[in-house]
This record gives C-alpha cells, sequence and structure tokens, in this order.
C-alpha cells in the first residue's frame, strides 16, 4: 500500500509503500558503498532513517540536546536577491542581512559574501569589503566568516588570461590544458591568499572556501595550498572548506597535495587532505539525483557523510540545502524534505552542523 | 619472439595506461611478427579502450587519461590499418561528423577509424558541422550510413535537425542515420527518428553493418 508521501530528487511529491521506502534506502546506501567503498549502514540505522520517512509530520526534528551547530553561507543573498535569484526580494543590505541571521533566523555562524562569491572579482574591492566586514563584525556576536569561491573557472579564458581546459581537452591538447590549469590554480592560490590576508588585517574571524573544487581537482588542489599557506602565516583564522560536489573531477588527472591524488576523492578522502592543509571545519556535499527518490537520496548522503564524520578529526559542518545532502533540486526546498534530510544527516550519520 | 595472447595484452595495457608511444610499438611488433593486425585491434586495442572506458565511468581514471588513450588507439590502429587487405569490395559509404557547435572530436574519430577497419569508405568531415554540410556531402558522395556525434545535451539537437533536413532535402530515406556520443541514448535515437545509435566505436560499427544487412553477429 503506497500510502508514505515523500518526494522524488526533483521535489515532485510521491507515494511509496513501506516496502518502496525500504527498497529505496537499501538502494541508496548500497550505491554510496559502492561508489567510496565504504561500508553501507546498518540495518538499525536503515530502520532509524525509515522512521523517519514513516513520520506523518511535516516536519521532523532532533530531541532536546541532540542540536547540532547551524551555519549559514552566503545567506544574505537569499533575503535580497529577487526569486529569480534565489531569494525573496526583500531589501537588505548585507550588513541588515547578517543581523537578520543573526538575530532572527538564530544562526550560530553568519558569513559576508560578495555578490560575485568569487576570490577573483574581490580582489580589486578588498578594501571595501574590509570596511564592510570590520562594520559587521562590531556588530554581530556570532562567528562572522567572510565567504566565497575559489572558482577556477574565472581564471580561464573567456572570463581570465588562461586558456580553457573545456576547449583544450576535446581538441586533444591534454599538455596545454594541465597547463593552464597549474598556472591559474597558482595565480588562484595568490589570489584566496591576498584576499584573506587583507581580511585579517581587520581581524576576520574566519574564511570559507565555498563550492570549492567546482572546476575540478586544480581547483580543489589551488584551494589547499591557499589554505596551508594562510593556516601558516594567519593561524588564528578560522578555516572552513566547503565542496561543490561529492567527487572530484579529474580535469587534470594528475594533481597531488601530499602525495595523494585529489582526482576522484569522495568526501571521505577529501575530508583527509583538508585537515593536512590545515582547515578548521570541512563542509562535505553529497549531490541529490533527481530521478531518484528522497529515500534513495538521504540513505545515501547519510551513508557517505557518516563515514566522512567517522574518519575526520575536525568537524564536519555538512551541506543541506537544493540539490545537496539528500534535499531535492528545487529553488525552494520543502521544508519536509530539509528537515527529513537534516534529521537523518544528524542523528545517524552524526554531524557536528548543518 | 612474443606471443599472440602478450601481443593483445600489451596493446589493451598501453591503451589503459594512457601509454601512446607503447601502443605504436605494440603496433609495429604486430607487424613484425606477422599476427594477425584486426585480432590486435579488436582483441587488444577495442579491450584496453573498453577497460578504459569502464575505468572512467567508476572514477578511477580522468578525462586527460581517457583522451590520450583515444589517441593512442586511433595512432596505433592507423599503423595496423595501413596493412590490412585491401577489401576489393567495400562494405559502404559512411558520412561521419560531430555535429555543429560542437568540437569533441575523440570519440567520432575512433567510430570512423573502426568503421575504415571494417571496409566502410569513410568521409569524416570533422567537428562542429553545419547541417548544410552534412546535407551537401550526402548529395555529393551518396552515402549508405549518415553519422552523427554531439557530446553536449546544447548540441544534440543538431541531430534532430539534420534528421528534418535530410527529410526536407528528399534524401533521407536514400541513407540510414546513426546517432552517438556522450548524452546520446536509444531514447533520443528513437525520439528524432534515428535509424541506430551507437554506444561505442564497436557497437557503432556492429550497427552500421547491421542497417546494411551485413550482420555478422
Amino acid at each position: 500500500m503506497a500510502n508514505i508521501l515523500t518526494r522524488m530528487g526533483d521535489g515532485e511529491r510521491v507515494q511509496m509503500s513501506v516496502s518502496e521506502v525500504r527498497d529505496a534506502l537499501l538502494a541508496g546506501t548500497h550505491d554510496a558503498a559502492q561508489k567510496g567503498k565504504i561500508p553501507e549502514l546498518g540495518s538499525d540505522e536503515l530502520e532509524q532513517l525509515l522512521e523517519i520517512f514513516l513520520d506523518k509530520n511535516r516536519i521532523v526534528g532532533v530531541a532536546p540536546g541532540e542540536e547540532v551547530v547551524l551555519t549559514h553561507d552566503i545567506g544574505t543573498l537569499r533575503l535580497m536577491g529577487d526569486q529569480a535569484n534565489s531569494g525573496v526580494g526583500i531589501p537588505l543590505s548585507r550588513l541588515q542581512g547578517i543581523l537578520v541571521h543573526e538575530r532572527a533566523f538564530a544562526a550560530d555562524t553568519m558569513e559576508l559574501g560578495h555578490i560575485d562569491y568569487s576570490f577573483k572579482p574581490v580582489k580589486p574591492i578588498i578594501s571595501m569589503e574590509m570596511q564592510e566586514y570590520e562594520t559587521a563584525a562590531m556588530m554581530t556576536i556570532v562567528p562572522l566568516f567572510y565567504g566565497a569561491m575559489p572558482n577556477l573557472g574565472t581564471y580561464y579564458r573567456p572570463d581570465g588570461p588562461f586558456g580553457n581546459p573545456s576547449d583544450l581537452l576535446p581538441q586533444g591538447k591534454v599538455r596545454e590544458a594541465r597547463e593552464a590549469q597549474l598556472e591559474a590554480a597558482g595565480h588562484a592560490t595568490r589570489d584566496m591568499v591576498y584576499v584573506s590576508s587583507k581580511l585579517h588585517e581587520v581581524a576576520c574571524e574566519g574564511i570559507n572556501f565555498d563550492t570549492t573544487a567546482a572546476a575540478g581537482d586544480a581547483d580543489f588542489y589551488a584551494t589547499l595550498n591557499a589554505v596551508a599557506e594562510i593556516k601558516k602565516t594567519m593561524p588564528e583564522m578560522a578555516i572552513e572548506v566547503g565542496m561543490a560536489g561529492e567527487f572530484i573531477l579529474g580535469m587534470h588527472g594528475e594533481l597531488f597535495f601530499n602525495g595523494q591524488r585529489l582526482a576522484g576523492m569522495y568526501p571521505h578522502q577529501q575530508v583527509k587532505v583538508v585537515e593536512e592543509a590545515g582547515a578548521d571545519i570541512f563542509g562535505p556535499v553529497i549531490n541529490t539525483n533527481t530521478s531518484r527518490s528522497m529515500p534513495w537520496n538521504v540513505a545515501r548522503a547519510v551513508t557517505f557523510v557518516k563515514h566522512t564524520v567517522a574518519v575526520s578529526s575536525i568537524p564536519i559542518h555538512v551541506n543541506v540545502g537544493m540539490g545537496v545532502g539528500g534535499v531535492p533540486v528545487f529553488e525552494t526546498p520543502p521544508i519536509d524534505s530539509t528537515t527529513r534530510a537534516s534529521k537523518a544527516l544528524v542523528q545517524i550519520a552524526k554531524v557536528d552542523g548543518l | 619472439m612474443v606471443s599472440v595472447q602478450e601481443l593483445l595484452d600489451r596493446a589493451a595495457r598501453a591503451i589503459v595506461n594512457a601509454d601512446t608511444e607503447e601502443a605504436v610499438n605494440v603496433a609495429h611488433l604486430t607487424l613484425e611478427a606477422g599476427v594477425d593486425p584486426l585480432l590486435v585491434i579488436n582483441e587488444g586495442f577495442s579491450r584496453g579502450m573498453a577497460e578504459a572506458g569502464e575505468l572512467f565511468e567508476r572514477g578511477e581514471l580522468f578525462l586527460p587519461e581517457l583522451i590520450i588513450s583515444s589517441e593512442g588507439m586511433v595512432s596505433a590502429v592507423r599503423i595496423l590499418e595501413a596493412v590490412l587487405p585491401k577489401q576489393e569490395k567495400k562494405v559502404g559509404v559512411a558520412v561521419i561528423g560531430t555535429i555543429e557547435g560542437d568540437i569533441h572530436d575523440i570519440g567520432k574519430g575512433i567510430v570512423a577509424t573502426m568503421l575504415r577497419v571494417y571496409g566502410f569508405e569513410v568521409h569524416d568531415l570533422g567537428r562542429d558541422v553545419s547541417v548544410k554540410k552534412f546535407i551537401e556531402t550526402v548529395r555529393a558522395v551518396k552515402p549508405d550510413i549518415v553519422g552523427s556525434s554531439a557530446l553536449m545535451t546544447t548540441t544534440q539537437t543538431g541531430q534532430k535537425i539534420l534528421e528534418q533536413e535530410l527529410q526536407k532535402a528528399g534524401l533521407r530515406d536514400s541513407v540510414k542515420t546513426m546517432v552517438g556520443g556522450a548524452v546520446i541514448t536509444q531514447r533520443w535515437a528513437n525520439k528524432i527518428g534515428a535509424d541506430a545509435y551507437g554506444e561505442n566505436a564497436m557497437e557503432a560499427v556492429a550497427k552500421a553493418k547491421e542497417l546494411l544487412g551485413l550482420t555478422t553477429k
């Protein structure tokens, strides 16, 4: 009997029977285990997951005492952006947005980020960002990060000076593509260190490298080198590394950090190099498959994240939102899906933060 | 003296290891040892390419290596192809190209090479080929097969336009059409009315022969 109301990975509401949900959970954990070569969830954990999906309430939550840290990245944009830009169209400044998150939304940390949200375009306006950060930091109690994406894509043509691997590789120009990525990575590292050092001058509490490795292994390589350099010269500044996806694309294929090949890494491997680089928090991403159900996606996300937590020595603040962490790819993620994914990741994967 | 099995294994390994130099060496060794080139292409290099594809799917081999593997395969097959006995009668004529807006050439290049190996006369139009160019070539060479490749969802619609334009030009009934490329599926082929979809080079050859009633399954 199909009586459990849940969703597909694209947000569509569907009804599933208990046995269908059970099968989906099993298939989801199996998929993660197979891809990541990690352990599947145990039967008791799958039962816990089933209970979360059996709950008839629209919103689910954890018991008192099980709460975890709730952080936001560039949340200010979600307030000030219009609806076509993932926002709700409320005319607020970035400072007001940060204060709303701290005082009304009970965010445990918040972040200042520029609308371009990438280190490269922030570089020429860093003086203004320093002022804005200082003002915001003076008015907030919660830890305030400065966040931006490494975004190696901005260093490739047409946005940057280096050859674009996406053009070069299909032409068979492997050597040129690899050289371009290495050069771009060098510049990106320098920019990330420069921007961070300027923010350090205004007592910045932390840098959030968001959407890391979006452009593949060279993007990750540039970020890890930047993190290592920042930790060496500005050790008191906290660093969070959040990922773009669950898998490091091998656009270069032969980049190593501390002897480990970056291409092909899954979250439980990513966290180890992030730790070695000196980061303080890791934000894994598990991608949502739109043609699979939420039980499948959540079981898969929990399997990956649970193992990442198990091997990590630093706090894990998993990404949970549109298209990640088991949540459907939906502009405004439905509350039933975000709360179920969050509860599962907290109770079973034992994450430190969302 | 190198054994045939050793030669086949070395050929496959050279492709998996993305070692073009070794692939070329194996091709020369094949000729020196007098081993059947077709056997080495099928059981050695093609096997290696299939293995490389699987490793890529599993995230254990990456795009640059896959590209080098493909280049190694094409270089080695080119050497062996030159000594294959010329077939008195060509199997068929194929026009092949990557659809307009798409610059991905490697997979299509392998398909073209394998079609040649199996006796087709191949007119490889290259990449970023306009529908107009396809139509002109079909008029000029009167092929049996028209194959188009697309690697991106943004360019795959070009294959649909090609089907429509062949129809408009009154050429559709005189040719069999085939589609391929990373984003292409049998479902897409059915949807646009293409006669066949080939997932990889060997399947493309098999389907091309099947379309011409030359099945050797």
